[in-house]
């Protein structure tokens, strides 16, 4: 089984606990306007098709860096759930070697097909980029109703889960939506905490690379003291904060 | 905790003066040689050092805790003829105005010296008489080269000492030697043969004990009269107190941490007049001062502000002096760098844990006083405690480059590698850069660099340089005349067998030399094993004589340059070695679309195994080389891929490499990969050097890696830095240091060097203050690969 795959970044410090290795996997149902990586919408010729085992041996070289740090693999993207069969193989390998496995996603994807995969990892990141599912539509292409239900699902499992909330100022930064993430973590992911991603516009000369035009210029990032007001709240609704800082 | 406000003016002051030359001790010193003319070398150097001791003028600064002057200036820089003056003569006109480290020199000293000094060592110096008895095949490789480089073993001292605190100095004091040695006198049997060099060496050591109590006595009467007429009541105390301690110690043990301080002050002062040395090491600090602070502490004497206090005028003390070295020293030991090493943390002779309060506070005080002295070292282990791994890394984001951080366990190993028993084996401390150490040795920790692109071009030119045509190397053959890659691997080893042979003969006539000319009375005080042995350590008189190390530089390069060929000729043969041959002798100018190619050949430093093994092949066979030759002493010689700016001035006189470089280009430092081509991740480069078992290299290995200051500015980027250093370790290697300033600070420092005095980074092996290295070697710092993660 090959897949997809645009990078995989060792020495990543910020996609979970300790040192890690993220691989990156091509491809993604939504089309988020103010996504970062749009290289990662469709795999392109560049990308490397590859075997697990191949993955895999780029994976095991940190294997002593993890180890000592605490640290092990994280699945990003792109979306690494549309490459399920991939990611299960690279999944089990790295279970089996020991390797934490943790997972960068959007949430869009059929339960059904993902639930093996959700059972074996250590640690989930999932998105809640809007409470309300027109807004969400709009803003990413597809509605909400699938995310919320799934990350229900994850919810069960009684996983270590994060949910991220990309803060962009003037989108879904406003008390009302952040209060009903919240309060939707509190409900339904016991083991859940909220870790806030503000906005940022690193990825917009991407765009232009790839011929692509950067569809709005009104996403601002949040203030600091924004986000601590934003942070606040969070924690009024009785969730904790994360940060992999 | 700030400065505090006597520090802090101690320290603006120190960065406002400029060094300068001093000759009162050359003065003395040569005053004292022509009155002692016929007698034992030994004894006339003695003598020298004492009445450098009974004259040299006592210079006490503003707002001093700890005294000492090796000169009149807070900065002064000795001369030491004794040991060369010609380069002194041929350069000091241009003291002033030299690119790497100036010195101040009036033309009234000038005249002075050249009258008065100069004309009485014509023919005495180390210098000359080397330069005569060194053959012309090794003279030519040798001699201000850059192929084989060892002129600070016969332009200047050895140094390379680390004061035994612990078993000598502090338990006895130099009354206690002093009386040992004048027993040891007594029980010699005047009438044997063999007593005669010793009556002249305990002789020695008991007019270089009486030397330095001498001159810390002057300084306690100079501080009684300031005392005397000190307007300010709290000052005219502190006056009296200091003196009191500089009438107690050297002389006798030490009784209280302040007394400990000014003690090893001393000695270090003591060693600076003996000889200009390079790499007089402090040692463990930590251990042999810890037990003066506790004990102060429970008696009430001292308080920790204190103590900081005491620690960081040190830490200027050790800062001041200025070693004085020749232009071509200086391009190897760029910053005025005096290599005085002091190590904290790691385990006790037993084992446990040694970490302590004093561990902590010098790490305190580099970060605070941020000079380029002490050399500061920490070992890290297994059990380390955390919060020691952030102290350290809290300094490491300074961005000063300090500390350097070592494996405890391979230092320990590379100790019991080279014959150690393993209690001392692990009690190791690191001399200059990064040689582990022990404090009961004699050893040259740096005798000779050897420059492996001049041992790869050799081997691809039929031994010509590329640069001037002369043979230089083995008569071989042409880069075209080869028919496999091993070929080529075996000429280059066997070119580089040649530059180690040559190595060797330089370092044995040097060590000669040392014996017959310049022995270490004053030296032989704080190394156990001479008063046993009644032998100076240029004798072998230490309890361990460990054999020369001899340094590769460009191990990185010449594995990209075999990794080049073997891919891009013998395997998917884009080019042959002719058309590669043109390129090198064109330095790639009309071939650049071969020498993309060459850049594109997977390169040392990302954890890729086939170009890392042409690495570890080359550093095992550097190994063997080095391990068939014996010293004077009959120690095998060393191997070592450590530091220093020698990467620099090394690469200056190598043409192009088959690895892409242009030629003139810097080669690599110690087991680094070259600049800017480590660019999958610092693990990567940290995976590719572990590779080179650091455990047998003896002479100390050394990684250089630059992260941007962001990933360590939460907890968790601080303990993922610690795991990355623990993991480092794990994979057994020995040293790494981190340089996390960002391009735009330093670039803002070339500009405005005013306003960056303070700003320390990482040379090589050790940091130093940025402005104070020349601009072609703050570019090449500025053209380090920085990792950041993203």
């Amino acid at each position: 089984m090959k897949g997809h795959i645009s990078n995989i970044q060792r020495f990543s410090l910020n996609d979970g606990p300790g040192i890690r290795t993220t691989v990156f996997f091509s491809g993604c149902p939504l089309r988020c306007q103010w996504c970062a990586n749009p290289e990662t919408w469709e795999p392109r010729p560049q990308d490397s098709l590859m075997t697990s085992d191949e993955v895999m041996d780029s994976l095991q070289k940190d294997i002593i860096f993890y180890e000592e740090s605490g640290g092990g693999i994280t699945f990003s993207g792109g979306e690494p759930t549309l490459q399920k069969e991939l990611l299960l193989e690279i999944i089990e390998k790295a279970e089996f070697l020991g390797i934490p496995t943790a997972i960068e996603t959007c949430g869009y994807f059929n339960w059904d097909h993902l639930q093996p995969v959700f059972h074996k990892l250590d640690l989930v990141f999932i998105d809640i980029k809007h409470m309300d599912s027109c807004i969400h539509k709009e803003l990413t292409g597809a509605g909400n109703r699938v995310i919320l239900e799934n990350i229900k699902k994850i919810g069960k499992l009684r996983k270590p889960t994060v949910i991220r909330i990309p803060v962009i100022e003037g989108v879904n930064s406003d008390d009302r939506n952040i209060k009903r993430t919240a309060a939707f973590v509190k409900e339904f992911v016991p083991t859940g905490s909220i870790e806030l991603l503000p906005y940022h516009s690193f990825g917009s000369h991407k765009y232009k690379d790839l011929g692509l035009e950067f569809p709005s210029n009104s996403f601002l990032t949040p203030s600091n003291s924004r986000l601590k007001e934003l942070e606040k709240l969070i924690e009024s609704q009785g969730v904790n904060l994360v940060s992999f800082k | 905790m700030s400065l505090s406000p006597r520090i802090q003016q101690t320290k603006d002051e120190y960065i406002h003066s400029k060094p300068a030359i001093c000759l009162e001790r050359a003065r003395i010193w040569t005053q004292s040689h022509k009155e002692t003319e016929g007698e034992s070398v030994i004894v006339q150097r003695a003598k020298a050092f004492k009445k450098v001791c009974d004259q040299l003028p006592v210079s006490i600064f503003k707002g001093e805790l700890i005294v000492g002057s090796a000169g009149i200036s807070r900065r002064s820089g000795i001369l030491t003829p004794e040991f060369s003056w010609q380069w002194v003569d041929r350069e000091m006109d241009f003291f002033e105005k030299r690119p790497q480290d100036p010195y101040i020199i009036t033309d009234e000293q000038k005249d002075f010296v050249r009258k008065e000094i100069f004309p009485y060592w014509k023919g005495k110096s180390l210098e000359e008489n080397y330069l005569k008895r060194v053959p012309l095949e090794t003279a030519m490789l040798s001699i201000d080269t850059g192929i084989i480089d060892n002129d600070s073993k016969w332009r200047q001292a050895v140094g390379e000492i680390t004061p035994d605190y612990q078993d000598i100095l502090f338990k006895k004091g130099y009354l206690g030697i002093i009386k040992e040695a004048q027993d040891k006198l007594n029980s010699l049997d005047y009438t044997s043969s063999d007593s005669i060099s010793k009556i002249d060496f305990y002789n020695s050591i008991i007019l270089s004990s009486e030397g330095i109590i001498n001159l810390a006595k002057r300084y306690a009467a100079r501080l009684t009269s300031m005392a005397k007429t000190e307007p300010d009541a709290e000052h005219k105390v502190e006056l009296t107190e200091m003196a009191e301690v500089c009438r107690r110690v050297p002389a006798n043990p030490p009784e209280t941490f302040h007394e400990a301080i000014q003690f090893v002050w001393f000695v270090q002062l003591g060693a600076v007049l003996s000889e200009n040395p390079l790499a007089m090491n402090l040692g463990r600090f930590d251990q042999y001062m810890n037990p003066y602070y506790i004990s102060d502490l429970e008696s009430g004497h001292i308080t920790e502000i204190r103590a900081q206090e005491l620690i960081d005028s040190l830490w200027l003390k050790l800062s001041e002096w200025v070693w004085t070295i020749s232009s071509n020293t200086a391009n190897y030991f760029a910053g005025y760098n005096q290599f005085q090493n002091l190590t904290v943390g790691g385990r006790k002779r037993d084992g446990s844990d040694g970490t302590n309060a004093i561990s902590y506070m010098a790490l305190s005080a580099t970060k605070r006083v941020k000079t380029h002295q002490p050399g500061l070292s920490v070992r890290i282990h297994q059990n380390t405690p955390q919060q020691f791994m952030h102290a350290v890394i809290d300094l490491v984001r300074e961005g000063t480059g300090f500390p350097a951080i070592h494996s405890d366990t391979a230092g320990s190993q590379m100790l019991m590698q080279a014959g150690y028993e393993p209690e001392d084996a692990r009690d190791w401390s690191n001399c200059g850069c990064v040689v582990p150490h022990f404090r009961k040795t004699g050893q040259w920790t740096a005798a000779s660099n050897i420059n492996f692109g001049a041992a790869l071009e050799y081997s691809l030119n039929n031994g010509r340089s590329r640069d001037t045509d002369e043979q230089l190397g083995l008569d071989t053959k042409d880069l075209t005349e080869f028919s496999s890659y091993e070929e080529v691997q075996d000429a280059f080893f066997d070119q580089l067998e040649n530059l180690v042979h040559h190595s060797v003969v330089g370092t044995l006539i040097a060590q000669k030399l040392h014996m017959e000319m310049v022995p270490r009375p004053f030296l032989s005080t704080c190394v156990d094993g001479c008063m046993d042995k009644g032998k100076d350590l240029s004798h072998g008189g230490a309890k361990y004589n460990v054999g020369p190390v001899l340094t590769g530089i460009g191990v990185g390069v010449v594995a990209n340059s075999l990794a080049a060929i073997k891919r891009m000729v013998f395997e998917e043969k884009v080019t042959t070695l002719s058309e590669l041959d043109q390129a090198l002798k064109a330095d790639w100018v009309g071939f650049e679309t071969l020498r993309e190619k060459a850049l594109d050949i997977d390169k040392y430093g990302n954890d890729i195994d086939w170009v890392d093994t042409i690495a570890a092949d080359i550093s095992n066979f550097f190994y063997r080389s080095v391990r068939n030759y014996t010293d004077v002493f009959g120690s095998k010689f060393n191997s070592a891929f450590m530091g220093i700016s020698n990467y620099i001035p090394t690469g200056k006189i190598i043409g192009a490499t088959p690895c892409g470089r242009k030629a003139g280009s810097p080669l690599t430092e110690g087991v680094s990969p070259y600049v800017g081509t480590d660019i999958s991740s610092p693990l990567a480069a940290m995976k590719s050097s572990a590779k080179l078992n650091h455990d047998v290299h003896t002479g100390g290995t050394l990684l250089n890696i630059r992260l941007s200051a962001n990933m360590m500015n939460t907890t968790r980027g601080m303990n993922n830095i610690a795991a990355m250093i623990r993991s480092y370790f794990n994979l057994g290697a020995f040293h790494v240091q981190f340089n996390v300033v960002s391009d735009q600070t330093l670039k803002d420092a070339q500009r405005n060097p005013e306003a960056y005095r303070d700003l320390l980074v990482r040379v090589a092996g050790y940091s130093t203050q940025f402005i104070n290295l020349s601009k072609e070697v703050q570019d090449a710092i500025i053209a380090r690969t920085v990792h950041t993660n993203s």
